[in-house]
């Protein structure tokens, strides 16, 4: 029975449900898979092989604009109005994150499209079906002088792609564990830990024939670098909402200690996203062991922590805000 | 000089009757289990001295000074009006439900039949547009609602601001709301 006043339906803390979440968890991924294709292709240069073969490489080129533009699939049907989100790309708002992002995504996904065509030149040749893109390569190569002027700014823009969805829940304020500078860094950090295991796994799935050993090993040690930045992240954040006091020091204890998000906080977040991935690491893959199926697994909990943490911070910073 | 439009609440005249939140929906054609006002009546509370309270506590949108929902807007639908009313344009709203998030007050719900987000408006669309007052002011029993120009010193809202002490809900956040509430004596005061 509703009370006196009327149903409560509306007043759901959950405005942003779960489509944002995994939206969130896509442009991460695509900005950590880009930036990760980019620095094996810059590394990498010795040996024998031409690095825009490396299979890390045509793994990112290909992930990064596929999970964005899904992500922004999601994200326009997720809208109330989507036949309106037209307005978002001719009415800005410069004080609004979401402006920010838009205009930051109006760059970076025709380059991150581009840079998949390029990679990916001599398959779009050999297929009939794609050959209205060969013109448009073309063009493109036209530009070939810039390439890597080009390619530092996409670095950059990606870098602003995978903080931006951190700065959109951080805009926030009425949500202590969204409202920190923290995030936009953990988002960020996380984003390129999701990279490296999608590409990892993409490669090692499909592009078996171009994979470099050096350059996966050298991708495992820096997602262990990176996972060792994340659990401080994580800790500053929480250490953070308790030192602030007031709300956020209760929102933190509830959002740490109650219920089903608790659990997935505790056991999926830390254990699965963070400790399982060291203790592989430490474990079977010791001494940089290349072992694929151990590789494989380990890549596969990495992007199940990221998305988790995706759903923790949405769901766990909408339903604790500490009042 | 701009009028200013504000509100007061005063919690030992309102007696939780449900009249301006029914008056607010007949008026503003507010669709069914949507509302832009609520007031929740809480307790009873007993006090230390035995007596017992009921609280009752307006929910509606507050019209914020610095308005959160207008700030995280991508496409400027939600915006302030010359008279310091936060409203949406619905035509250019895309429905991302930012605004929503942002809102401290949780003053906002997405309308079933538009599909933006809705909110209390002053009525700006309805009676304060004719001249009239709000709905709510006009209907209310005790009169615990006062409406009006707070940038006017002569009027009524500027005077009985100037007689009673009033809060602010959620002061704490900085939004400077244009909505005061007048605490319940009973009891001592709380906020
Ligand atoms: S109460 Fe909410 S909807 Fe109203 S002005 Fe403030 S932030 Fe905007
Ligand atoms: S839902 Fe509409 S009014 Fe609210 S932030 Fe999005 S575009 Fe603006
Ligand atoms: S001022 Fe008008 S729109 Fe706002 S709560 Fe009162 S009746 Fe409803």
């Amino acid at each position: 029975m509703n009370p006196i006043w009327g149903s409560m339906e509306q007043y759901n803390p959950i405005v942003w449900p779960w489509p944002i979440a995994v939206y969130l968890f896509l442009a991460g991924l695509s900005a950590g898979s880009i930036m990760v294709a980019l620095l094996v292709k810059w590394n990498r240069h010795e040996g024998e092989h031409n690095t825009i073969w490396d299979a890390m490489v045509k793994a990112g080129a290909i992930l990064a604009p596929v999970t964005i533009i899904v992500g922004l699939l999601l994200l326009i049907f997720d809208l109330k109005k989507p036949f309106d989100f037209y307005w978002l790309l001719i009415s800005y708002n410069f004080t609004s994150v979401m402006t920010l992002g838009v205009l930051a995504l109006f760059v970076y996904t025709p380059i991150v499209l581009i840079f998949m065509l390029l990679i990916f030149e001599d398959t779009i040749r050999k297929v009939k079906l794609f050959s209205m893109l060969i013109p448009v390569i073309e063009f493109i190569k036209g530009f070939h002088s810039y390439a890597k002027i080009i390619e530092y700014s996409l670095f950059g823009i990606a870098i602003v792609v995978g903080a931006y969805t951190g700065f959109l829940l951080s805009a926030i304020q009425a949500n202590p564990m969204w409202n920190t500078p923290v995030l936009p860094l953990l988002f960020l950090t996380s984003g390129v830990s999701a990279g490296i295991a999608a590409n990892i796994l993409v490669g090692l799935m499909f592009f078996k024939s171009s994979i470099n050993k050096e350059s996966i090993k050298y991708l495992l040690v820096m997602d262990l670098r990176v996972i060792m930045t994340e659990l401080p992240l994580i800790l500053v954040l929480f250490v953070g909402m308790m030192y602030t006091g007031g709300d956020s020091l209760v929102a933190a204890k509830q959002a740490l200690s109650t219920g089903y998000w608790a659990k997935v906080f505790w056991f999926g977040v830390i254990g699965v996203g963070l400790v399982l991935p060291l203790i592989i690491a430490f474990t079977a893959l010791r001494n940089h062991a290349y072992k694929v199926g151990y590789i494989m697994i380990n890549s596969f909990v990495v992007l199940c922590g990221v998305m988790m943490l995706r759903f923790y911070i949405v769901y766990a910073g909408q339903l604790f805000t500490g009042v | 000089m701009a009028k200013k439009y504000g509100m007061i609440h005063d919690e030992n005249l309102c007696i939780g009757c449900q009249a301006c939140s029914i008056a607010c929906r007949s008026e503003n054609d507010i669709p069914e289990s949507v509302y832009r006002l609520q007031v929740r009546v809480l307790g009873p509370k007993k006090l230390p001295d035995g007596n017992m309270i009921f609280e009752f506590h307006r929910q509606s949108c507050v019209h914020c000074e610095n308005t959160p929902c207008v700030t995280v807007c991508p496409t400027g639908a939600s915006f302030v009006d010359e008279n310091g009313i936060s409203l949406v344009n619905t035509d250019i709203c895309v429905g991302c439900l930012y605004c929503n998030a942002a809102c401290p007050y949780d003053a906002r719900f997405v309308n079933p039949i538009t599909h933006a987000p809705d909110k209390c408006t002053f009525c700006k669309e309805s009676r304060l547009g004719r001249g009239e007052e709000p709905a709510c002011v006009s209907v209310c029993p005790t009169e615990a609602i006062v409406f009006g120009d707070i940038n006017d010193p002569t009027s009524k809202i500027s005077k009985v601001l100037s007689q009673r002490p009033t809060y602010h809900q959620r002061a704490d956040l900085g939004t400077e709301p244009k909505m005061f509430i007048v605490p319940n004596k009973k009891g001592g005061i709380q906020s």
